[in-house]
């Protein structure tokens, strides 16, 4: 702690002697003093590892508990332990299966969330509902902007302004049970051919418009964002055509296809990662034809009841050292370089975290009127409901 | 002040009466109008609700009659299947077993109800998934069965969450028949068989009337069996419910959907009141 | 007859058995069963977001179900006293509140409340004296009412009808002789109905303890330990979960066992 300790200060000096000018005065309290300043957060990041301050120093700052809404095998269980550790803030986890239904919880109200992880194509609209706040990022001073791959990390900004600082991106692709499907696929149009015949009765699709809609879409050579009704027309068609040879229509695919229950499923990277490294015999394809590249974000709901704890955690999970490990953890692929050079050889040449640039070329991202188009949303419910 | 007798007997009864009533008033007669009026409203141009007059939501039902049909086909159904196991347990309970070891027995039908529902299913979900039950087949050579996301699967569910409702409205029905009316009709040469079709079946038909109606009428909103036994496949219209609120947060089509089912509900409701007048021969039956 | 008995009763606790065993696991699955070890309940005592989950849910269960008990009795009681008309209306609303399906109320709850703080909230905020009015929000409140609403009507159902079995006869023979209707309510009518309010009791905790889709609807930001279960469930169970469904179903059999005891204790004597 030998610096100075205007070097951590998130706030300015002035803005700092006004907050505390006020305090004196007794219109705010102490609580607020401390949340306002980011003294709270600035001690526990100045700690750097659990234990060097008491806990009690900052638990009373922070909170005991906070909620984070996130999704499914996503984070190292250990992170959340450690920060608990940290700070005394125990950490619960919500697991969601489509941005849509973290949109839903959010809308509804008194969500509960200090903290969630938004995909890159959703971020326009929780801006323009109000719905998620400016991240002051003088409270993250583990959030390095230089070291972001701009590629990933441009749809976090609005008008200038930082709304949401990336987690990591990654592709869906589909995950194949290589010793149960002899054929080779390539292709979402092998995808959706294979689950009605070699995998009849073991595939899977997740429940969850953008990926399962349009990978449907590009298994017909048609665009993955479209909202054209013919185009939707069409992939409805294949969608209900296929429904009766499915196994599941669910996002949490793992434990179905670790059980060998199910044989092929779309896949995001970090699952398909986790999967391929306990069980070599199932591989992650990346469709020739097309398919999804995204990047997902962590944001701060306007309502969140611990905003201390949030950003807290979110500065915890920026730190590199942090990052890498749940980085080993899930196998989702980094935008920030500082983690990239922390990374052990083997994760960097893992072919399905990293691709070549060649894999990725056919991949799209998400496009922001997927998430609230009305076609899209009544396709998904009439595919489940067939 | 002494109050008349007859305001003071108003005022007892509004006093009895009033937190009922509000109760009724605030949770479910203002939350129904809300329903209402929203059923007749439109989507906001970002999901959620739009103002309007419309019945457009209306219109748009047949969109989930699947929904509809399923659930129709399957709560009948699942009330059947569930019958079909249930009966024998009351009627074993009521008439074998000896009134010492009866109340231990219906105790231990009761007695799952305590542990959590969804704790249960999770292990059916375990026992029907790769590793449980199509494990075993395997061992003895049977391959690839799958159990788990299948009709089959949800309707072993609903069977197993709905049994001991089915069961304990037909043994009351069941202990209360007379055993002299039994004796009677050996006495009078039929067989047990005959016995059973032309006395006890009829005389405990209200039991079975209030058990399948109550199990119908749940089944019409259940949502979590489908939803953790059906792999997302088998939908009711609880999960499609869910979905419009949760997911694609078209909240007059929810709304209207919700209505619908409300309506569906009382409709089979009192042809089923009905039917258990006829059967009974007294409308002193209640189904609820 | 009996086999098939039996293998119903083998039917409905296979899966309790199953939960039970593996909150017995030495390993970190719910699936695959590695070892004996009780480390878990350890787990699930000091993991405080569960045990908040547990709190929640026996906290509202005790709360609406003590609601729903009381109001539920004196509406039994002063149904007796209404007009035809009245008295029909009343019942309609009370078999309404039984009948329509959970996630109906769950949804229509939500929708109404929701609607109603937004109009109530920025009026609050408008007279509220001092610097952050109180914002009305989903919780505690809204899970007690709506689960409330189903077991009033339950228990209003249960104890109607073991009023209608009592008759009138004892009643006014109290009366008559002129005992106050307090005191007709203690010495007749309570110990009279007393097993329809305690069943009435139990089924309403039984109930408002289990339900996951009307909370899941209504909790807001609050947790209930189904909601938790179901969070587990999505995310992979660990046997921490089967160690508090252990621990619930131990304490219920208990209770039960507790009360027949008890009752045992009253007959003889």
């Amino acid at each position: 702690m030998s610096k100075d300790y205007k070097d951590n200060l998130p706030i300015t000096p002035r803005a700092f002697m006004e907050e505390f000018m006020r305090l004196k005065r007794g219109s705010v309290t102490r609580r607020h003093f401390l949340g306002v300043t980011g003294l709270g957060v600035a001690t526990g990041v100045m700690s750097g590892f659990p234990g060097t301050f008491s806990k009690s120093a900052y638990a009373a700052d922070l909170g005991t508990r906070m909620s984070i809404a996130t999704w499914p095998n996503y984070h190292d269980p250990a992170t959340f332990e450690n920060f608990t550790a940290a700070t005394g803030v125990a950490v619960d986890v919500n697991v969601f299966g489509s941005n849509e239904e973290m949109l839903a919880k959010l809308q509804a109200g008194a969500s509960g969330w200090s903290l969630f992880v938004p995909t890159n194509y959703t971020i326009s609209t929780y801006h323009k509902l109000d719905l998620i706040e400016e991240l002051d990022l003088s409270k993250l001073p583990n959030f390095s902007s230089a070291t972001e791959n701009p590629r990933f990390t441009k749809e976090g900004q609005i008008g200038g302004k930082t709304y949401a600082v990336p987690k990591n991106w990654g592709t869906t692709g589909f995950s194949v049970n290589t010793s149960k499907i002899k054929t080779k696929l390539t292709s979402w149009k092998d995808f959706f051919e294979i689950i009605q015949t070699e995998a009849d009765g073991r595939g899977m699709v997740h429940d969850y418009q953008l990926t399962t809609i349009g990978s449907a879409l590009v298994s017909l050579g048609l665009d993955f964002n479209s909202i054209k009704p013919e185009d939707l027309a069409k992939a409805e068609e294949l969608l209900i055509k296929v429904k009766p040879h499915l196994f599941a229509i669910n996002s949490d695919y793992q434990p179905s296809m670790r059980s060998t229950d199910a044989w092929i499923t779309m896949c995001w990277t970090n699952d398909g990662d986790q999967m391929n490294r306990d069980m070599p015999e199932i591989a992650y394809v990346l469709g020739k034809d097309g398919g999804e590249i995204w990047t997902d974000y962590y944001a701060i709901p306007k309502d969140a009841p611990n905003k201390a704890a949030g950003y807290a955690l979110l500065n915890f999970l920026m730190d590199p050292k942090v990052a890498v490990k749940e980085h080993i953890a899930n196998g989702a692929p980094t935008t920030d370089s500082r983690v990239m050079s922390l990374l052990p050889p083997e994760v960097t040449a893992d072919k399905i975290v990293y691709p070549d640039e060649a894999a990725l070329t056919p991949l799209e991202f998400g496009a922001a009127v997927t998430l609230t188009d009305p076609g899209r949303a009544e396709l998904m419910a009439r595919f489940k409901s067939a | 002040m002494p109050l008349k007798p007859q305001t003071r007997h108003k005022l007892v009864t509004a006093l009895l009466l009033g937190p009922a009533g509000l109760w009724l008033f605030f949770f479910l007669v203002l939350p129904f109008i809300a329903i209402l009026v929203f059923s007749v409203g439109k989507r906001g141009p970002v999901g959620g609700y739009a103002p309007a007059f419309t019945f457009e939501q209306f219109a748009n039902l047949g969109t989930r009659a699947a929904a509809f049909v399923n659930t129709l086909e399957l709560a009948p159904v699942g009330a059947f299947s569930c019958l079909l196991v249930a009966y024998p347990v009351a009627y074993y309970l009521a008439v074998k077993v000896n009134p010492q070891r009866r109340l231990l027995l219906l105790s231990l039908v009761v007695a799952p109800f305590w542990t959590s529902l969804l704790m249960r299913t999770y292990a059916w979900m375990y026992l029907l998934g790769g590793r449980g039950i199509p494990h075993l087949l395997e061992l003895v050579g049977i391959e690839n069965v799958r159990l788990i996301n299948t009709p089959g699967a949800v309707l072993l569910g609903i069977v197993y969450g709905y049994l001991p409702l089915m069961i304990m409205p037909i043994y009351v029905s069941l202990e209360k028949l007379d055993r002299k009316l039994l004796e009677a009709s050996y006495d009078l040469g039929a067989k047990p068989i005959g016995t059973f079709f032309r006395v006890t079946l009829p005389l405990s038909l209200p039991g079975v009337m209030t058990g399948f109606a109550l199990v119908t009428i749940l089944l019409l909103g259940e949502y979590l069996i489908p939803q953790l036994l059906g792999g997302g496949k088998v939908f009711f219209i609880g999960n499609a419910l869910v979905d419009l609120f949760l997911q694609s947060r078209n909240w007059p089509f929810g709304s209207a959907i919700a209505v619908t089912l409300v309506a569906v509900v009382v409709v089979i409701l009192t042809i089923a009141m009905r039917l258990t007048w006829r059967i009974a021969g007294t409308r002193k039956v209640d189904l609820v | 007859m009996r086999a098939l008995v039996t293998a119903v009763y083998l039917f409905l606790y296979a899966p309790i058995a199953l939960v039970v065993l593996f909150s017995f696991n030495a390993g970190r699955s719910a699936v695959q069963f590695t070892g004996f070890s009780a480390d878990w309940y350890g787990k699930a005592l000091s993991n405080v977001l569960l045990m908040d989950a547990l709190k929640n849910s026996l906290l509202i269960a005790a709360t609406s179900a003590i609601l729903a008990v009381v109001f539920g009795t004196m509406a039994a009681m002063g149904l007796e006293r209404l007009g035809a008309r009245m008295r029909a209306l009343f019942d309609g609303l009370l078999a309404a509140a039984i009948v329509v399906p959970g996630v109906v109320i769950g949804i229509a709850t939500l929708v109404a409340l929701v609607q109603l703080f937004d109009v109530l909230n920025p009026l609050l905020a408008g007279l509220w004296p001092g610097q952050e009015a109180p914002k009305l929000q989903l919780g505690y409140g809204s899970i007690i009412a709506a689960h409330g609403l189903f077991t009033m009507a339950l228990v209003t159902m249960i104890v109607k009808a073991r009023i209608a079995s009592l008759g009138r006869d004892i009643v006014e023979a109290s009366s008559d002789l002129y005992a106050s209707p307090l005191t007709t309510f203690r010495e007749i009518v309570l110990p009279q109905i007393l097993p329809a309010v305690l069943a009435g009791f139990l089924l309403a905790f039984t109930f408002s303890f289990d339900d996951f889709i009307i909370a899941f609807f209504v909790a807001g930001s609050k947790t209930t330990l189904p909601i938790y279960i179901f969070a587990s469930i999505r995310r992979g169970v660990t046997p921490e979960i089967n160690a508090v469904a252990t621990m619930v179903l131990g304490a219920s059999l208990l209770m039960i066992l507790i009360a027949r005891f008890l009752m045992r204790e009253k007959t003889t004597r």
